[in-house]
Formats: structure tokens, C-alpha cells, sequence
């Protein structure tokens, strides 16, 4: 079987048959995969989950190829591209279908509970926080990742994240005592 | 009783704060969200990213799933998908070439516009008109053509029985 990184780009964007075939081979079990993951909140059944996949394949080839002779080999590879474009085509298909529901068994409590009292948070002061440490936060405390996954995400070691972490809140935790009464 | 602050954990102490930001980060296109996946973007161009990613809930999902996807070993799609996926494009002999008119083939230009084209159409037709209008002769022959006849007209007009007539009697007045 042929591998995504083997296509020739040129041979598929001119529009050749066989080309084709051998990428939609190659490309079929990231698009599935990427679709499936990415409509997996929108309860939509598996002839729906087939139709986003075809929408990928519709989108890449429509107007002469133009959305594929925009992805640029030196800056990504071609299998991490298609990811981005399937999950942002499948996000647009199930928009166009149905909204996106959770049961709401799913859903914690703290999230559900109002609060019936103002709380005004403390505001951040921009440039505090690099962008990065502000990330990786996010991602830990209000994604409730844990490390591992950070790291994978951001192509760094576990050990990166923990430390820019840990300096993140000694930042916070100095400004906010100076600023505190 | 002791007065002093219980101290907030980390996780207590972020969730204290107002962490989303005033400015709306810059949109961030498929090729350099893909970039900065495979963490390949120059730094000031990677923090740009973080930001956009840091300030988007729906844009930090689907980093965060499609970070867990790549690389993985995928199950195999249905074959149903891979078919009608092939289907979507066709073999060069089975594609439908739009035809192009005699007159875009001899001048690529004129294929560019319909108007231009039918304008191109309309002064060949006038050339052609012209040119058969001037090998029949033209207006000259024609006026010439009549103007012979208009002379001729008297002859011709005259009845063909009163002729005969006179003649006859011309003849036969002269014998007597």
C-alpha cells in the first residue's frame, strides 16, 4: 500500500486518476479516523460520518485541486496537514447538520451549578505570562490534561512542561501577593 | 481561631483568575496551524500560534485531538468510503473536455469572453456579406443593369398584337 508521505503531489494536484487512487487509499484511514474523533459529540450516524468523509475528499479535489495545491511540503508534512483540513471540514459539516449535544449524565455538576454570587476574577496583566506558559496552563487546568498529553501536543518533553509550569505560577503567585492587601 | 489564608492550590489560584484576553488573537491558517502541530514554526511565529491556541477553546480541542491522533496506528476505513471517494475523479478519457469553437482555436483570445466572441462572430458575418455583396457585382452593376433596361423599357413595353398589326398594314399600303 502506498504511503501518504509517497504521492506524488504533482501527478495528484494535475488531477491523475491513478494518482488520486493511491492517495485516497493512503489518506482514508486518517480522514476516517479524524472525522470519526471530530464528530464523536455531534451523535450523527455512521452514514453521516461517511458523507463528512467524502466532503474531505470533495473539498480537496474541488475547483481544479485548489485547496491541495495550497499545502506547502516544507512547511508540514502531508499526513498532519490533512488532519487540520479533514477536522476543520467535518466541524463545518456537523455545523451544517446539527448543533453539538452532550447527555447531560456527561456533564460534571460544577458545570451545570449557577452561582449566586458575583465573583470578579483578577485579570492577568498582559505580558505576565509568555503565550506558552499561559498554554500550557490552560491546557492542564481547563482542558484537565494531564502532562504527558501537553507535552505531545506541543512536541516538547514532560519535563519542559512541567518547569514552564511551575516558573507560570511562581510569576502568578509573586504578582498576585504584591498586588494582594 | 487562626485568621490566616488557607494557601490556594495551583489548580485554585488559576481558576481565581480572569485568564481570557481583551484581543481577539489573528486567524491562523490551515498550513501554519499544521506547522506548529509538528512544532517546526520559528519561535515569534510559534507564539503567535500559542496564543491563537491559548485563547480559542474550540481551536485548543482540536489541537489537543488531533495531537492524539497523529502518529497512532489507524483502523481501516470502511471500503465504501474509499470507493465513492475514488469515484470523485475520473480517468483523462473519461473526462469532459468543454469544447472550444473553431474561432478560439484559430485565436486563443477570443476564448476568453462570450462577448468578445459573439462580437468576433458578428464582424466576420459583415465581412462575408460585404465580400459576396462586392463579387455579385455591387451597386454599380446593378444601377448599370437598370439603367440599360429603363432604355430598352419602350420596346419592350409596346403590345406584342398592335405591332404585327401596323407592320402588316405598312406592307400591304406600300404594295398598293
Amino acid at each position: 500500500m502506498t504511503e501518504l508521505s509517497q504521492i506524488d503531489l504533482q501527478s495528484l494536484a494535475a488531477g491523475h486518476k491513478r494518482t488520486w487512487d493511491a492517495f485516497v487509499v493512503a489518506a482514508s484511514p486518517l480522514i476516517n479516523a479524524v472525522v470519526r474523533r471530530a464528530l464523536a459529540n455531534y451523535r450523527l450516524s455512521d452514514d453521516d460520518v461517511m458523507d463528512a468523509a467524502q466532503d474531505v475528499f470533495v473539498r480537496l479535489c474541488n475547483n481544479d485541486f485548489r485547496v491541495l495545491k495550497t499545502y506547502d511540503s516544507a512547511r508540514a508534512g502531508l499526513s498532519t496537514w490533512l488532519a487540520v483540513v479533514s477536522r476543520s471540514a467535518a466541524v463545518d459539516f456537523a455545523r451544517r447538520r446539527r448543533q453539538a449535544t452532550s447527555p447531560i449524565d456527561d456533564v460534571p455538576e460544577s458545570a451545570l451549578a449557577v452561582e449566586d454570587r458575583h465573583v470578579e476574577k483578577l485579570k492577568i496583566p498582559d505580558g505576565l505570562l509568555t503565550d506558552r506558559q499561559t498554554l500550557i496552563l490552560k491546557c492542564l487546568y481547563d482542558e484537565e490534561r494531564d502532562v504527558a498529553e501537553v507535552a505531545q501536543l506541543l512536541k516538547i518533553d514532560a519535563q519542559t512542561v512541567r518547569s514552564t509550569h511551575h516558573k507560570a505560577l511562581l510569576r502568578l503567585r509573586e504578582h498576585f501577593k504584591e498586588e494582594a492587601p | 481561631m487562626s485568621t490566616e489564608r488557607t494557601p490556594l492550590s495551583d489548580r485554585e489560584l488559576w481558576q481565581s483568575l480572569a485568564t481570557d484576553r481583551s484581543v481577539a488573537p489573528a486567524a491562523v491558517s490551515d498550513m501554519d496551524f499544521a506547522a506548529w502541530l509538528e512544532g517546526r514554526l520559528p519561535e515569534a511565529t510559534a507564539a503567535r500560534i500559542d496564543a491563537a491556541v491559548a485563547s480559542d477553546p474550540a481551536m485548543r480541542q482540536a489541537a489537543l485531538e488531533l495531537a492524539g491522533i497523529l502518529g497512532l496506528p489507524l483502523p481501516a476505513p470502511p471500503p465504501r468510503m474509499m470507493v465513492r471517494a475514488q469515484a470523485l475523479v475520473g480517468f483523462e478519457a473519461e473526462r469532459q473536455v468543454p469544447r472550444k469553437s473553431w474561432l478560439a482555436g484559430l485565436f486563443p483570445a477570443f476564448g476568453q469572453g462570450f462577448a468578445l466572441q459573439r462580437g468576433a462572430m458578428a464582424g466576420i458575418a459583415v465581412i462575408v456579406a460585404a465580400v459576396g455583396f462586392m463579387l455579385g457585382g455591387g451597386l454599380g452593376e446593378t444601377y448599370a443593369e437598370g439603367k440599360y433596361a429603363s432604355t430598352q423599357a419602350p420596346i419592350i413595353a409596346k403590345p406584342f398584337g398592335r405591332d404585327t398589326t401596323n407592320d402588316l398594314n405598312d406592307l400591304f399600303s406600300d404594295n398598293t
